[in-house]
Order: C-alpha cells, then sequence, then structure tokens
C-alpha cells in the first residue's frame, strides 16, 4: 500500500525577473515499510524534494502539486498539524551530523526533547526513554554519553544520535539525505546496517537519498533517478540496474571504473543551470542516444516494462547490460 | 630503487597542553616505508586519519619530517638547497581535493597556468599564449576560457585547469590528494580519463591518495593501506584486491558498497578509528578487529614480507 505520493511536484525559487523551478512534474511513491532510493548528482533536486516532503523549504521557494501523505497533502494542511506530523510522523536523518545538531545543548537533552514535543512524556521519562534510543542506535555506554556534547563525539556517532532521533517517536517514514556521505567506509558500513536493523524492527519505511548507486544497489528495493528536477527512470533497483531504460541511468553506470585501464565512458558536459535547460528533454544536449525529435517536446515518463518507467522516447531501442 | 622513497618517515604534532602536563604527541605518520616506482601509479588508501594528506605534504616537502628520510631520485629532499630545491618544486607538483579552495579566485585562468612557466622561466614570454592553450587543451578546455575566472566553472573544469597548472612545468611525479572526492560520479569519470591519459602517454609517475577503492583498483599499480599513521598493507594492486590478507583491509575492501551485491552478509567493524593522540597499545587496529588474539594487544606487529608482498599483522 502506499504511504507517500508525490503527484506533480514542482518547485521554483522566485528570482528578482522570472522563476527558476527547480523540480517539476515529480512523481514517485513510496509504499508501506520499503526502502525507496531517489539517485542524482548534486543540484538535480534531490534534497529540495525531501524539503518539500518535510515542510521545511526556504522561504523564497515555492511548492506545487501534491504529496499526499496517509491520504492527508502536505503541501496544503495548515502549519500546526504540518508541525505535529514532522519528527513524528515523518522525520528526516540529514548529511552533516555537526550542523543538525546543536552545540550547546547535551546529546540527552536533544534526543529527550522530541519525546518532550510529540509524545507528552515528563522530563523524567524523556530522559530514560531517551537512554534507550541511545542504545538502540548502539551508542556504547549511553548512561555517561547522554551528558555528552556534539563535539565530543565522532562522526559516526554523532549521526547515531541524528538517528535516535529521528526514530524516537515511531515514525512511519524516516527521510535519510546522503546519511553517510560525511563519514569514511568502514563507519558508513556501520550506519547502513544500523539503519536496515532499525527499519525492520519497526516497520518504518525509508527514502534513502544518495548518490551512489552502490549505496542503492545494497540499501534499497525500489529507485528512481533524477536529472535536472525530473524523474527520468523509476523502477525496482534490480531493474534499474541490469537493465537500465534511460540514457542518463546507463551513463551513470558506464562513468563507474570496472576493468582496469580501459577508457571509462563518462557522460559528456555537465550539469546545465536550471534556468538554462534545453528545450525537449533536458538530458538531450548530454545524450549520446539523440535525435532530433528528443528537443521537439519533453518526453513523459513512460511504463516501458512493468513497473519500469523511463522519461525517453527511444527507451523500448535501447539494450544495455554491464 | 623508485623515483620517490620513504625510509622510516615518521611526522609527529605537538598537542597543546597545559603548562606542566606531560607533552602528548599526534602521531599523524608513525614510521612508513615505502617506493613509488618511475611511470607508476602508487596508492595511499586509508580512512581519515590514517595519515595520508600528511605523507603527501611531507613528500612535496610542504613540512618537516620529526624523522626518516624521504628520496627524490636517490637525493634527500631534506637537504636540497636553492637551485635544487627550485628544480624538485618543479619535478613534484599536487592536485588538491578541493578545486574550489585551491585556485585563486582573483586570477584568471591564463594567469593561473602561466605563473610556474614565468617562475621557472620555461618559456618565452611571446610563447607563454600557445603554451597554455596547448596545455588547457590537453585537459579537454578550450582557448576562449583564458581570460575567465575560477568562480565561473564547475567542480570538473576547476579541476581540469589544477591539472593543467601542475602539468605545466613538466613534472616527474604528481601527489593527487583525493583529486575526485569533490565531484559528482559522471565527472569522475572525465577527470579519471585525463588522468590515466596522462599515465598512457606520459612518463610521470603518480602518488595517488584516494578512499575511493572502486577508483584505486582502476587507475592504480601498487597500493599501501595506512591505518592510524602505520601502513598495515602494501601491494601489488591486483594482488591486493584479489586475496586481501590484513583483516583491516578485508573489512576496507568489503565496507565499499557495490553494484552487484554478492548477497554475503558484510563483515560490519565494532567502534571508530581511535584518535591518534591516543594510538592503542599493540598492534593499532587490535580493538577493532575481528581476528584479534593474544599478542595483539601487547606487541606491535612489523610489515613483513610475505610472497612478494608486505603486511603487518601477528596471523602471518
Amino acid at each position: 500500500m502506499s504511504l507517500l505520493t508525490v503527484k506533480g511536484l514542482d518547485i521554483s525559487f522566485g528570482t528578482m525577473n522570472k522563476p527558476v523551478t527547480v523540480v517539476s512534474r515529480l512523481n514517485f511513491e513510496i509504499r508501506e515499510a520499503e526502502v525507496f532510493g531517489l539517485v542524482g548528482e548534486s543540484g538535480c533536486g534531490k534534497s529540495l524534494t525531501a524539503l518539500s516532503i518535510m515542510g521545511l523549504l526556504p522561504r523564497n521557494a515555492y511548492a506545487s502539486g501534491e504529496i499526499i501523505f496517509k491520504g492527508q497533502n502536505l503541501l496544503t494542511i495548515d502549519r500546526e498539524s504540518m508541525r505535529r506530523l514532522r519528527g513524528k510522523e515523518i522525520s528526516m536523518v540529514f548529511q552533516e551530523p555537526m550542523t543538525s545538531l546543536n552545540p550547546v545543548l547535551n546529546i540527552g537533552y536533544q534526543v529527550a526533547e522530541v519525546l518532550l514535543t510529540h509524545m507528552n512524556l515528563s522530563k523524567r521519562d524523556a530522559m530514560a526513554t531517551a537512554v534507550g534510543l541511545m542504545k538502540a542506535v548502539k551508542i556504547p555506554s549511553p548512561e555517561i554519553r547522554i551528558k555528552d556534547y556534539p563535539h565530543q563525539m565522532s562522526g559516526g556517532m554523532r549521526q547515531r544520535v541524528m538517528i535516535a532521533m529521528a526514530i524516537a517517536c515511531r515514525p512511519s517514514l524516516l527521510i535519510a539525505d546522503e546519511p553517510t556521505t560525511a563519514l569514511d567506509v568502514t563507519i558508513q558500513a556501520q550506519i547502513l546496517n544500523l539503519l536496515g536493523i532499525l527499519r525492520q524492527e519497526r516497520n518504518m519505511a525509508m527514502l534513502l537519498i544518495t548518490h551512489d548507486l552502490g549505496i542503492i544497489a545494497e540499501n534499497a528495493e525500489r529507485a528512481a533517478v533524477m536529472y535536472a528536477g525530473r524523474v527520468v527512470e523509476t523502477s525496482s533497483v534490480t531493474n534499474l540496474l541490469n537493465s537500465p531504460k534511460h540514457p542518463y541511468t546507463i551513463g551513470l553506470l558506464e562513468s563507474l571504473p570496472k576493468t582496469k585501464g580501459s577508457p571509462l565512458k563518462p557522460i559528456a558536459g555537465s550539469v546545465p543551470k536550471p534556468d538554462e535547460l534545453p528545450p525537449g528533454c533536458k538530458f538531450s544536449d548530454r545524450c549520446p542516444y539523440m535525435i532530433s525529435a528528443c528537443q521537439k517536446g519533453e518526453p513523459a515518463l513512460r511504463e516501458i516494462s512493468p513497473g519500469q518507467y523511463s522519461r525517453c522516447i527511444r527507451s523500448e531501442e535501447i539494450t544495455w547490460a554491464l | 630503487m623508485g623515483i620517490i622513497d620513504v625510509v622510516d618517515l615518521k611526522k609527529y604534532f605537538p598537542v597543546r597542553k597545559r603548562t606542566f602536563a606531560k607533552q602528548k604527541w599526534l602521531k599523524a605518520v608513525d614510521g612508513i616505508d615505502f617506493s613509488v616506482r618511475s611511470g607508476s601509479v602508487f596508492a595511499l588508501v586509508g580512512e581519515s586519519g590514517s595519515g595520508k594528506s600528511t605523507v603527501a605534504r611531507l613528500i612535496l616537502r610542504l613540512i618537516q619530517p620529526t624523522s626518516g628520510n624521504i628520496f627524490f631520485q636517490g637525493r634527500d629532499i631534506s637537504t636540497l638547497k636553492r637551485n635544487s630545491l627550485r628544480e624538485f618544486r618543479k619535478s613534484v607538483q599536487i592536485i588538491f581535493q578541493d578545486p574550489f579552495a585551491s585556485l585563486n579566485p582573483r586570477m584568471t585562468v591564463f594567469d593561473t597556468i602561466s605563473e610556474p612557466l614565468k617562475i621557472h622561466a620555461l618559456v618565452k614570454r611571446s610563447d607563454l599564449k600557445g603554451t597554455v592553450t596547448s596545455l588547457l587543451q590537453n585537459v579537454g578546455l578550450q582557448a576562449d576560457v583564458l581570460n575567465r575566472y575560477p568562480h565561473e566553472f564547475s567542480g570538473g573544469q576547476r579541476q581540469r585547469i589544477c591539472i593543467a597548472r601542475a602539468l605545466a612545468v613538466s613534472p616527474e611525479v604528481i601527489v593527487a590528494d583525493e583529486p575526485l572526492s569533490a565531484l559528482d560520479v559522471s565527472i569522475q569519470a572525465q577527470i579519471l580519463n585525463i588522468l590515466q591519459e596522462l599515465k598512457r602517454t606520459s612518463n610521470i609517475s603518480f602518488l595517488f591518495i584516494s578512499h575511493e577503492l572502486r577508483v584505486v583498483q582502476y587507475f592504480s599499480d601498487e597500493i599501501a593501506v595506512m591505518y592510524l599513521g602505520k601502513i598495515v598493507e602494501y601491494a601489488k594492486t591486483d594482488e591486493l584486491f584479489k586475496k586481501p590478507l590484513h583483516p583491516y583491509t578485508i573489512v576496507l575492501l568489503s565496507s565499499a558498497p557495490r553494484i552487484r551485491p554478492d548477497g554475503k552478509k558484510k563483515p560490519v567493524l565494532v567502534g571508530d578509528i581511535p584518535s591518534p593522540i591516543e594510538i592503542p597499545p599493540g598492534c593499532p587496529f587490535h580493538p577493532r578487529c575481528p581476528k584479534r588474539f593474544e599478542p595483539c594487544d601487547k606487541v606491535v606487529p612489523d610489515l613483513k614480507e610475505i610472497q612478494g608482498r608486505h603486511v603487518s599483522c601477528h596471523l602471518f
């Protein structure tokens, strides 16, 4: 069953001259208790999508469309209901654990604060629950560490604290925005492992945002690939990585080093600025499969095979295997 | 003997202390040996705090070692003075991680790339423009960028400018300190292709520092894995990836996310990397090691040679 449905989401920024659209006609759904991956390079709109679900877009950004969560449209509900939902039903883990924790409050208080806000616990109960949560995210000797301040902890430990805060109210959706990008590989493996365990125990859905296809391959069930503010391909992870149907997905996979010494096939050029996108298909100016029809109109996200959607007019012709 | 030989290199940084407290040291690099063979790519791999970047700065003689020696073409670089130091500075170049921080925002591309040419008086003033243009073409940039400033370029283009600047003086060694980490995947591939092409067509040797194992496997010939200032394993790249020996290398290789997961459960290390100020006694890896046994917390293992490769672990 669908837990969160994003329908025709547009996000634009008001500038002096004209609004710049950075996310356009975004569609995807997250089912209950599944891990849904959102992949793309920097500037493709992954994080803005996450922020719009949380109702945390910057003030000069404007979102339209629908974000349906458990029957409610998050873009139209009043601020008070959104405040009650945020952190309780939907919570988020950010990329940089140092900038998302308050440096002048101890860890215990910051974890307990969510419980005080949403769960109506007494201060003593909230602190006790906080210790339990810190145990759940495998912070050693939580009774002592609860008095620590963020600067006394390592990056991995801080990210564990962020996770403890995020799962405190047993949300049904956890958004993890590049949760391990700031961490070393061995710590990254620890954190992803922990998220996997917690998610299963608590029957929680997760929106996993990352630029690393390997993380998607190992952790997500379904995923969407974003480019220039659009979903260009979405399907099960198995299909996405074994028989990609969009040239951009193929380009990402081919950019990865494989056999030693053989030249890589990078995607030509670089990501265009959001106000300088080409007409028609937004990937057409970098695409090796481009034909003149590509620049006529923007292709729709079409179902190519059951459950696999691609935004390319030539998807049927494309056969690719690693 | 290689183009660069590092012998028992140590770099300790003093830690700020209270007046009568005992002086503590941060052992960033704690006795390492390796050589970069001429025309090959030597990779240093490790997590943050393992001392990789300190090694890079020592080799460039940007900082002085606490003890130990670095030889460039057989000459100890700490003894170089005036002209020979100048010559050394020309021969060893660096590409930094962050192309946003390593270009002067107030210098045009032409100024940036021609500066080393002027300092070392390598080309006549009238030939400067032609030389800079051909350097830019080598890294895939057109001559029309000459009068533009760094802020007008994307990360990938800036890294190309940094590479062109390093190549300007025809160096013999390039130290590349995480040159791809700040870039997106598709751009990483573009830069990696440039480096690969350089490796193929020139005789430049590389010291390549990275934590991206996929990239290291693709690009390097030999590899040393560092942990808390020490080399724990040192081998030919193919052999190391085929059969890692040190428990840390094993976990490091399996930790990297893979596009084709093999379905096996990954070994996950317990705990964090200890602080380099308080390195554990014995083997520095023992508190996190899944295979530790009796001598590990007491005796520091040496880097031993086994079948042409080197590993520092009591298991071998």
